[in-house]
């Protein structure tokens, strides 16, 4: 129902008196929808004002602009700092057709996105986005309220964009899209927008804050784009994720060498003494303190009362007589002897069940009972 | 200063004490320590079995004994033994990874690049060639050497066995060779390993004669067969991939963007490594074009806040080629925060050696000097210097620029004093910029006599640099400066002692200096110093001498012989001069 080659025109009278915020909301709304002026106006209003804007028909401007006045205001932002060189006035030339088309083509897509403006416009702004706003307004030969909330309006709508952007909403417009359908009138106008970033800093003006506000809108909107992006499509994350069943062979020459390279990446001389002492302590140069008498003896894990109850290493010998009485004043002393481990200790009793088992003859030539 | 080299003299003790004790383990067997130190032991680093055996050969292998176990492993084989697969493998990850070559012992303070031979050393005894291990470069792979010789012999070879054949040939800059092993590979139907794979993505780059697209498609083709093969890459894969397309200049930019979404869409994190290749891809040349890109303003953004582990050897690079970036884009913004990401948590351990740390700081402390106000940097200058590195006379200079540019010349002569502390005090450079610097205008009488001390300081540094070298060092330009220096302090006599210095030295006093010295000559009232003055210029033969004839007339009363004296004085340079009026010496 978009009639071709018409242009959208908010129904607004930007020369007159000022109605209320709101209401030029409203009415800009109303316009989205649906309200059609011819280019005549178009003419007409520019003519009046032809000193103010410099690029009007080029557009470098980033997404999401619907109206052309919106647009324009942003172009005064930007004509602000830039140095007029040409006065473009008429605007019935086939650039801005190609570019209202383009327009066109995604307002359709945009429909939803202005419902949801009424509803953001009451969230608090930065209050140097407003003062901004409020100075570029004064600066301007219009009414200076409408100019002001427009200029709101239009930044606020940057930033929903970008947040869109970084939620991943379908694209909407595409900047590609805009600036592959737009003529180039000026090879300035089509190069990405990194380069209002340094005019508007190089520039020594009183509006530095909207420079500045600019610029980090411009490096936000800018932030993710070295991830985002075409990638090499070769690999996919499940096939990465997933565990490759494969055994862990030993680590090879080059794993163990590759290993002290990234240790020796951390290296530094010791900053101060603490330093120092740390790494003695690894090297084990240095006692861990509190100091503990049993430090770096392990004992073979083996607790109290494996040392101290021998009594069942002794079941194959005799349960009576003087061997058996023999053997238990040995363990009686193994028990109470702190220097041997337990295996030395079961091992002392091996070497005795051996002795006595090869002595047997003598023993029961003595008649001593031996089982 | 001395606690540097006190550290330093403190770990060469360290490291000398270690090579005794390890070359003579027989005197150092008594362990009394309690518990247990093992490194105050020897070491062994001599096989202790002998006879010819597997167990043997494991043993040399792990002692990384090339020459030694490559003969075991020949004994082995012609006693008819059979090498296990794994022994076998392990020669072979040793002789790849040494290249053939003794590996160098953990004795790095001696340093002397000795000439290598490319035939294996002598091992045995403790006068091995040394060299750094890092220092493989002068390695490069011979065909038909011992790694290939034995990689033939052997009967089984599992993908093991041509993986480290690759690695080895790779690394050692063979990688023609590398390549056809990959295909023998392929034809037997193995399968080769991450690490295999990353070597193959260096060969490729590696090779000469071939257009930039045709390698990195064929870095593409190796990725693709990865997927085939089901063989997970890592972060050494990105690396290795970013670490290659350095080497394609402005074709490597977008494969390089693609290659780290890549990385992100995979779920491997990139390291500081990964970071400073995209940098030293995208800022190539020192001095930022028009079209230099912001992506060091991504990067920065990206990194905010985290904090590190290394992960890839080449961490420790990042810090220095961000704060050159930021150097060349003169943005101290953005070293400030380059600043706080080495401060947060245990990054600064990624700093590097110390060449390294020394340029990162030169560079900012000279953008600090360019762009930050002078109190702010005067309190950087305090932090930063000696305590974390010493300035390079340049950053002095830098830093003598900046004050001057805030009209702070008063801390000069603390600057010259710190400066000899530093080590620069013989440093012509330097001392002629603050010579020039104090002598170029006139300064209240208290800061004269500052400057004056300091310019008899940096005379005697030029007069004791005279006695120990046989050329000269004065230049002309400081002569003049301390001149006019002692003049304005209003230290007349050693002012004049200069002058005698320019004739001992064949130098040139410049006009103002001559003017001044006739203006104090009339302050004391001396004609007979004027009539020197007018003397020297004569004997140099100065334009100047008619001015300094006529200033001569007219300010001093002179007797008569003084005026003969003048006048056959004049008479001669006015011959000689070269745009000399005549009137002037007709006219006396």
């Amino acid at each position: 129902c978009i009639p071709r080659g018409k242009v959208f025109w908010p129904r607004l009278p930007l020369c007159s008196g000022g109605p209320a915020v709101s209401a030029a909301a409203i009415v800009l709304l109303a316009s989205l929808h649906g309200t059609v002026r011819t280019k005549n106006n178009i003419q007409r209003y520019f003519g009046t004002n032809s000193v103010i804007y410099s690029k009007k028909d080029g557009q470098s401007v980033p997404t999401r602009e619907i109206s052309k006045e919106t647009k324009n205001l942003v172009n005064i932002l930007k004509g602000m700092k830039v140095e007029l060189s040409t006065v473009n006035v008429q605007t019935t030339k086939p650039p801005n057709r190609r570019q209202l088309k383009s327009l066109e083509a995604s307002i359709g897509r945009l429909q939803k996105a202005p419902e949801d403006a009424p509803q953001k416009r009451s969230e608090s702004r930065s209050p140097e986005l407003v003062a901004a706003a409020s100075a570029v307004a004064d600066s301007l030969p219009f009414d200076k309220q409408m100019t002001k909330s427009e200029l709101l309006k239009q930044l606020q709508q940057r930033e929903e964009g970008s947040r869109a952007r970084r939620v991943g909403e379908r694209p909407k417009i595409s900047f590609t899209n805009i600036i592959s359908d737009m003529k180039v009138a000026r090879s300035a106008t089509a190069r990405v927008s990194p380069r209002p970033v340094h005019q508007i800093q190089f520039d020594e003006g009183t509006d530095d804050f909207v420079g500045q506000e600019k610029a980090a809108h411009l490096r936000k909107s800018f932030r993710k784009n070295i991830f985002k992006g075409k990638r090499l499509n070769i690999f996919e994350l499940k096939a990465v994720t997933e565990e490759a069943p494969e055994t862990e062979a030993a680590p090879s020459l080059w794993d163990v060498e590759f290993s002290k390279q990234l240790a020796a990446v951390n290296e530094q001389p010791f900053q101060n003494g603490f330093e120092e002492m740390i790494q003695s302590t690894k090297e084990g140069k240095l006692w861990e303190f509190p100091t503990n008498n049993e430090a770096g003896f392990d004992d073979d894990g083996s607790e109290f009362h494996e040392h101290i109850f021998l009594d069942k290493y002794l079941e194959d010998f005799p349960k009576q007589g003087p061997i058996r009485h023999f053997m238990e004043l040995m363990t009686c002393g193994l028990s109470k002897d702190p220097y041997l481990s337990v295996k030395q200790k079961v091992e002392h009793i091996e070497q005795f069940r051996n002795y006595f088992n090869e002595k047997r003859d003598i023993l029961e030539e003595s008649s001593i009972q031996f089982n | 200063m001395e606690s540097h080299s006190f550290l330093l003299a403190k770990k060469s003790g360290e490291n000398a004490a270690k090579f005794v004790i390890n070359s003579y383990p027989k005197y150092f067997q008594k362990d009394i320590a309690e518990p247990h130190i093992p490194c105050f032991m020897p070491e062994y680093f001599e096989p202790q079995i002998e006879g010819i055996s597997e167990a043997a050969l494991q043993e040399r292998i792990k002692l990384r004994k090339v020459k030694a176990s490559v003969d075991m492993f020949d004994q082995l084989l012609q006693a008819g033994t059979t090498v296990s697969l794994e022994t076998a493998n392990r020669l072979l990850d040793l002789l790849c990874y040494c290249g053939n070559q003794e590996p160098s012992t953990n004795y790095n303070f001696q340093q002397r690049e000795q000439a290598e031979e490319l035939e294996e050393a002598t091992e045995g005894n403790n006068e091995k060639p040394k060299k750094k291990a890092g220092h493989q470069l002068g390695v490069t792979w011979r065909a038909k050497n011992n790694a290939e010789r034995i990689f033939a012999l052997m009967p089984e070879k599992n993908a093991h066995s041509y993986c480290t054949m690759i690695r080895g040939m790779v690394k050692h800059r063979a990688p023609t060779q590398a390549l056809n092993l990959y295909t023998e590979l392929l034809n037997n139907r193995l399968r080769a390993d991450v690490h295999t794979f990353n070597s193959l993505i260096e060969a490729t780059a590696l090779v000469v004669n071939e257009k930039f697209e045709e390698k990195w498609n064929n870095i593409l083709d190796l990725l693709k067969q990865m997927v085939a093969q089901n063989v997970k890459p890592n972060l050494q894969t990105f690396n290795t991939i970013l670490k290659c397309l350095r080497r394609f200049h402005a074709f490597g930019k977008l494969p390089a963007l693609q290659t780290l979404r890549e990385m992100k869409a995979i779920g491997i994190e990139p390291s500081l490594a990964t970071y400073h290749y995209i940098i030293q891809l995208f800022y190539q040349h020192e001095s930022p074009s028009k079209g230099s890109s912001l992506i060091i303003y991504d990067i920065m953004n990206e990194l905010m806040g985290k904090k590190f582990s290394p992960k890839d050897p080449d961490d420790d690079m990042f810090f220095q080629s961000a704060m050159r970036v930021c150097s060349s884009l003169r943005d101290l913004e953005l070293a400030y925060q380059v600043h706080d990401l080495l401060n947060t948590g245990e990054n600064r351990k990624f700093i590097g050696p110390d060449h390294r740390r020394n340029f990162y700081y030169s560079k900012f402390f000279g953008l600090l000097c360019l762009m930050e106000q002078i109190d702010v940097t005067l309190k950087w200058y305090k932090d930063l210097i000696p305590s974390v590195f010493f300035p390079h006379s340049q950053t002095l200079i830098d830093l003598l620029q900046a004050l001057d540019v805030a009209n702070r010349l008063e801390l000069i002569p603390q600057i010259w004093k710190d400066s000899k502390e530093y080590g620069h005090t013989f440093r012509h450079d330097l001392k002629e910029e603050i010579l020039m610097l104090m002598a170029r205008d006139r300064h209240p009488p208290e800061l004269q006599v500052a400057f004056a001390d300091c310019a008899a300081d940096i005379k005697s540094t030029y007069e004791s640099q005279d006695a120990r070298q046989t050329a000269p060092s004065w230049l002309a330009s400081s002569l003049n400066y301390i001149a006019v220096l002692f003049l304005r302090a209003g230290r007349t006599q050693e002012a004049w002692k200069m002058l005698g210095l320019f004739r001992k030295h064949n130098k040139i006093p410049r006009n103002e200096l001559l003017n001044e010295f006739m203006g104090s000559a009339k302050a004391s009232g001396s004609p007979a110093q004027a009539i020197e003055i007018v003397k020297l210029a004569g004997a140099f033969s100065l334009p100047i001498c008619e001015s300094l004839t006529q200033r001569l007339m007219a300010d001093f009363t002179l007797s008569q012989e003084q005026k003969e004296a003048l006048g056959d004085l004049t008479a001669l340079t006015s011959d000689s001069s070269s745009d000399s009026d005549n009137d002037v010496g007709e006219g006396k």
